[in-house]
């Protein structure tokens, strides 16, 4: 892998939220890179670390409680962790912008969709009051909004509406490096659909690089180069698109396909993963999604796993690997 | 001849707004079958779950006939509805802010029972307690616990088990996995469908996650903007879905399997609002397949093939 090619790089990322009489083990070292231009999906379910993970990325956690307690994120070749407030502001919407869940909540009632627009362009680009206006309402039709709307506000505009202004916001600066947290969870499918397609159409257009985080396969297989599987604070398994969703290697992978129902064969009873997600305050010593596992052993209890590589960038961190034998079920269905 | 449980006739339900009416619900008919489950898809602002409450009479339906085992519960007097909600019970989306928070699995689920009077006695309510809370799997455990001290897909449960209480037949499903995640939805999904069997409960599954509807129905009904557009079995209207509603309904899921990749069907704008809304089709505004007929009069349902009924005037000619 050429150095130059990838553009984030965030390694041994460990980061709690420490409460008076406990600690929350957020993020436990984590480690990725996103390549210029590609797309990482991050994929877990609620409470995985996920979005933890991509405040980390902006330096946004909230502190206190939020300690990020070691790691290191390069942006460009630069660390994040060390610039000043001052230049985080710079980077901020300019080199990564992002997009939240939730467009309802994400923009200001009190001012015009505009003037939202243009205050990102004037604070990082040092356009005028009209210049910026201007560009906003080239902004607005390009995610597919008449420009003339730039005077309304938020409330005026729908669900859809709403999440494409934001998208609208997060591209003004034509940012390197996008982070979308759930960005169509709130909208209806066929609005998603549309919100999708606008994002892959000007990921495309800009060859700007994206951090998709959901909890949605679909939208991973339709949108992803890459997929980063979270569980418990930790990256249980990364790969290629295809690597993850042809040949998945982690039991808790499997577990997630399994839960979905089945397209081909609509009666064929959900296969859910039995129990729960471990309280991230108290975490076992080992491996975190043991207990829950159908190919456990008592060791995996007992002894922290560590990443077995499959060649590529294809790895998942399961102890069960150890034995070179070892395949979990899914394998058998898609050979 | 089919043992219907429940027939909806011409349900309507106008809400008065100060643009003028809003059709939530505008005249939808549809019958279920004892022991099947239909599943209602649509989006946001559908009427879907007004239908769902309108059929409890937890909103009053403004017109319309809903034969319940041969009773019209439309004409029944509050009094009379009250006993008649113990036949239908309704599970709700959110398992946080359908559960009072005050009170504990016990008394949740105890409460319509006493209100039922179905069991008397301290000590034979707490034992059917258990029973159900064993049924919806819940440990024991938990029966003095608060809905604060439990995740999603536990709260879910108590919700289930509380409808379970009254030994309903019919038991609305308003949403009931959307709140929760992957692994817990089809926890959750397995045991509705046990008690199905086990239990011969009908349901009606209002939802906007078409796979888990797919998944889940016998029949499928799909609304757009308080109409009934299409309804089918389920695997015929997967397999053959004609409104072009619901045609892009279905190409917008997306598939978590890099073997199905399908031509997406992408509708422009959005939905229009369900206020005074003209004597015409109403997905006309969006719809990529529309020619002059559709100017005319509002579609109505029409039965192409046994069992597949379609309001459109395209694939009714």
């Amino acid at each position: 892998m050429e150095n130059d090619r990838i553009l984030l790089e965030v390694s041994n990322l460990t980061v709690n939220y420490e409460l008076e009489d406990e600690t929350v083990e957020a993020v436990r070292d984590v480690s990725f890179y996103i390549e210029k231009g590609k797309t990482l999906g991050l994929v877990g379910e609620t409470g995985a670390g996920k979005t933890t993970t991509a405040l980390s990325i902006l330096n946004l956690i909230p502190d206190p409680p939020g300690v990020i307690r070691s790691g290191k994120i390069t942006l460009g070749g630069e660390s994040i962790l060390d610039k000043t407030k001052k230049e985080m502001t710079r980077i901020r919407g300019k080199e990564v912008s992002m997009i939240f869940q939730d467009p309802m909540t994400s923009l200001n009632p009190v001012f015009t969709v505009g003037d939202q627009i243009a205050e990102a362009l004037m604070i990082h680009e040092g356009l005028d009051k009209s210049a910026a206006f201007r560009k906003a309402q080239e902004m607005l039709e390009i995610v597919g909004i008449p420009g003339e709307r730039a005077h309304e506000y938020p409330h005026q505009f729908s669900g859809g509406m709403k999440q494409r202004v934001v998208i609208a916001i997060a591209l003004a600066c034509n940012p390197q490096l996008l982070i979308a947290d759930e960005p169509t969870t709130a909208l209806d499918v066929t609005i998603q659909a549309q919100v999708l397609d606008l994002m892959k159409e000007l990921k495309k257009r800009y060859g700007m690089a994206m951090l998709l985080i959901t909890h949605d396969l679909g939208i991973i297989a339709e949108t992803c180069d890459y997929v980063a599987v979270m569980y418990a604070g930790q990256i249980i398994e990364r790969g290629t698109l295809e690597e993850i969703f042809n040949t998945a290697r982690h039991p808790y992978t499997e577990g997630l396909f399994n839960s979905l129902p089945n397209i081909a064969d609509r009666k064929e009873r959900l296969k859910p993963i039995p129990g729960l997600m471990p309280d991230p305050t108290k975490l076992p010593k080992g491996c975190a999604f043991a207990p829950r596992c159908p190919y456990a052993s008592p060791s995996c209890i007992e002894e922290m796993p560590e990443d077995i590589h499959f060649g590529g960038s294809h790895f998942c961190r399961c102890s069960a690997y150890k034995d070179p034998k070892f395949h979990i079920e899914r394998e058998d269905i898609n050979e | 001849m089919s043992d219907k449980l429940l027939e909806v006739k011409n349900l309507k339900k106008y809400f008065k707004t100060p643009k003028g009416q809003l059709h939530a619900v505008d005249d939808v008919s549809f019958t279920i079958e004892r022991g099947k489950t239909l599943g209602i898809v649509g989006e946001s602002g559908c009427g879907k779950s007004t239908t769902g409450r309108c059929i409890m009479r937890l909103i009053e339906p403004t017109s319309g006939q809903i034969i319940f085992d041969g009773v019209d519960l439309a004409s029944l007097t509050n009094r009379q509805m009250r006993k008649a909600r113990k036949d239908i019970q309704i599970i709700f989306q959110d398992p946080f802010s359908s559960l009072d928070p005050r009170q504990t699995v016990l008394q949740a689920i105890a409460e319509p029972i006493i209100q039922n009077k179905l069991i008397t006695g301290k000590e034979a309510i707490e034992k059917r307690v258990l029973e159900l809370m064993e049924t919806v799997g819940l440990a024991e455990r938990l029966i003095n616990s608060y809905p604060h001290e439990l995740d999603g897909g536990r709260r879910q449960r108590i919700g289930i088990a509380r409808a379970l209480s009254v030994e309903p037949k019919l038991i609305i499903c308003d949403e009931p996995v959307s709140a929760l995640d992957v692994s817990i939805q089809a926890q959750i999904l397995n045991l509705l469908e046990d008690l199905q069997d086990k239990l011969g409960l009908t349901y009606i599954f209002i939802t906007h996650d078409l796979s888990v509807v797919n998944h889940f129905s016998d029949d499928i009904a799909v609304m757009y903007l308080g109409k009934m557009v299409e309804k089918a079995p389920a695997d015929e209207l997967f397999a053959n879905p004609m409104h072009p509603y619901t045609r892009a309904l279905l190409s917008a899921i997306p598939v978590p399997d890099l073997r199905y990749r399908q031509e997406r069907i992408l509708l422009k704008g959005e939905i229009t609002s369900p206020v005074n809304l003209p004597d015409q089709c109403r997905f006309l505004k969006r719809c990529y397949s529309s020619c002059e007929n559709c100017r005319g009069k509002e579609p109505q349902m029409v039965e192409v093939k046994p069992g597949h009924f379609v309001a459109c005037h395209l694939c009714s000619r």
